[in-house]
């Protein structure tokens, strides 16, 4: 399991109320990921660029500015394809970088 | 899309609504901002924002520009068109850092900028000082209405917010009266005992028609000695008790710079009747309580004189 990256500003992980943030994204997580697959099975990408928009700022501020890197890239790949079958592969790839990237924050059950 | 309220309310603290789509913006704001002496509301789209603004206008509105459905842009120039929340500053949050996102937002009305991901101390800083500048706009546009000296609503107050309760009068028919009330013979207590014996006397009168009045009437200076009472949803009967009232209390004030001299007024009263229909301006109103206020003084001043406003005696009332 990855740690919050302990250079991103802004955040202490010994702080309690820090603590409790990274707690609460990483909570969060698993839905975000169930979300970013669903919508794009369903071929949904808007709404699929809207959770990539959502981590992307939102990620770096709770300690993880490697999520919101990756995010971003995903957000800007589906607003750079205008065919979304023509750019399937390569949004796929990108899909699973950013799934597996938060992945590896979760514990493991 | 769910109201949420982070904290609960306390009077007097001033409120920061966030209108943004992301739960994490939210809940990281809300960790962020905790140690300000702030009470943070949220909204999850633009809609409920401006709704919940209007509802109650917070002191500070912090604004994601990336929304679905209505996106901050959107939300900004209906915040800024309504004259409900006009006023109220807004920062825009937004994790596009493009100047011309920037000059769009400051174009529509915004007060300041913060980028995503939020760096804490500036976020901190830009929201102290937003609050501080609002503090000190309303302290102005407040300051702006109070006459210094007696410290009631002053005539410019008075002209505006006269129309307004003439308007809702005349639209629902409800009573209402105004009283002129002049101090009688002013300048020789300014002759006699100088200039602040006469501000002590325009100063205490006031004080006595703060205390002497309700809290639904509007109590101004409308220049010199003389003062101006807009009296709600009160007939002239009523109106006319009220301002003997505060008659008879004036006349038995002791004044320290002045203890054997005694202080009267004189009051002219006009009003309308619940559910009377009527044509008839402000000014006439106006001119009517001044004709008022000059029989008094000619029938010997320290005496209330009161009329409908089609004209109707209602009486005249005076010591003994």
């Amino acid at each position: 399991m990855n740690l919050p990256d302990p250079n991103a500003f802004s955040l202490d992980i010994n702080d309690p109320a820090d603590a409790e943030l990274i707690e609460y994204f990483l909570a969060e997580l698993p839905d975000r990921i169930d979300s970013i697959e669903a919508a794009f099975s369903n071929d949904d990408y808007d709404a699929l660029s809207r959770v990539a928009h959502q981590l992307k700022g939102a990620a770096p501020g709770f300690g993880f500015p490697t999520i919101g890197t990756e995010a971003g890239k995903l957000e800007q790949h589906i607003r750079s394809i205008s065919d979304p079958a023509e750019g399937i592969d390569g949004l796929r790839s990108q899909v699973e970088s950013l799934i597996s990237l938060c992945s590896s924050y979760i514990k493991p059950v | 899309m769910t109201e949420v309220q982070i904290h609960p309310d306390t009077s007097g603290t001033p409120t920061v609504l966030l209108i943004d789509d992301s739960q994490f913006v939210h809940r990281l704001l809300d960790a962020r901002l905790r140690s300000e002496s702030i009470i943070l509301r949220g909204a999850e789209d633009g809609q409920l924002g401006i709704k919940m603004a209007i509802e109650d206008p917070p002191a500070l509105i912090l604004l994601d520009l990336d929304m679905p459905v209505m996106d901050g842009f959107e939300t900004l120039r209906m915040l800024k068109e309504d004259p409900r929340t006009r006023d109220v500053p807004v920062i825009v949050l937004s994790g596009m850092n493009s100047s011309q996102d920037k000059v769009a937002a400051f174009d529509l009305g915004a007060i300041d900028f913060v980028t995503k991901p939020f760096e804490l101390t500036e976020l901190r800083a830009r929201v102290r000082s937003s609050l501080k500048m609002y503090a000190l706009l309303q302290m102005l546009a407040q300051k702006a209405q109070i006459d210094g000296l007696s410290g009631l609503y002053n005539r410019q107050y008075f002209d505006e917010r006269f129309r307004n309760e003439f308007d809702r009068t005349i639209r629902h028919g409800q009573a209402l009266s105004v009283a002129m009330i002049d101090i009688d013979h002013f300048k020789s207590v300014n002759d006699t005992y100088g200039h602040p014996a006469g501000d002590s006397v325009i100063s205490g009168v006031a004080k006595l028609i703060t205390q002497e009045t309700r809290s639904i009437d509007i109590c101004c200076r409308y220049g010199g000695e003389e003062f101006a009472l807009i009296m709600p949803e009160t007939e002239p009967e009523q109106a006319m008790q009220l301002c003997d009232r505060i008659r008879a209390k004036c006349e038995q004030i002791t004044w320290s710079r002045h203890p054997t001299r005694p202080v009267t007024i004189s009051v002219g009263v006009v009003g309308m009747f619940d559910g009377q229909s009527l044509s008839t301006t402000p000014e006439a109103w106006i001119e009517a309580a001044d004709r008022n206020l000059y029989d008094a003084k000619q029938c010997g001043r320290n005496q209330v004189k009161a009329t409908g406003i089609d004209g109707t005696s209602i009486g005249r009332a005076k010591a003994g």
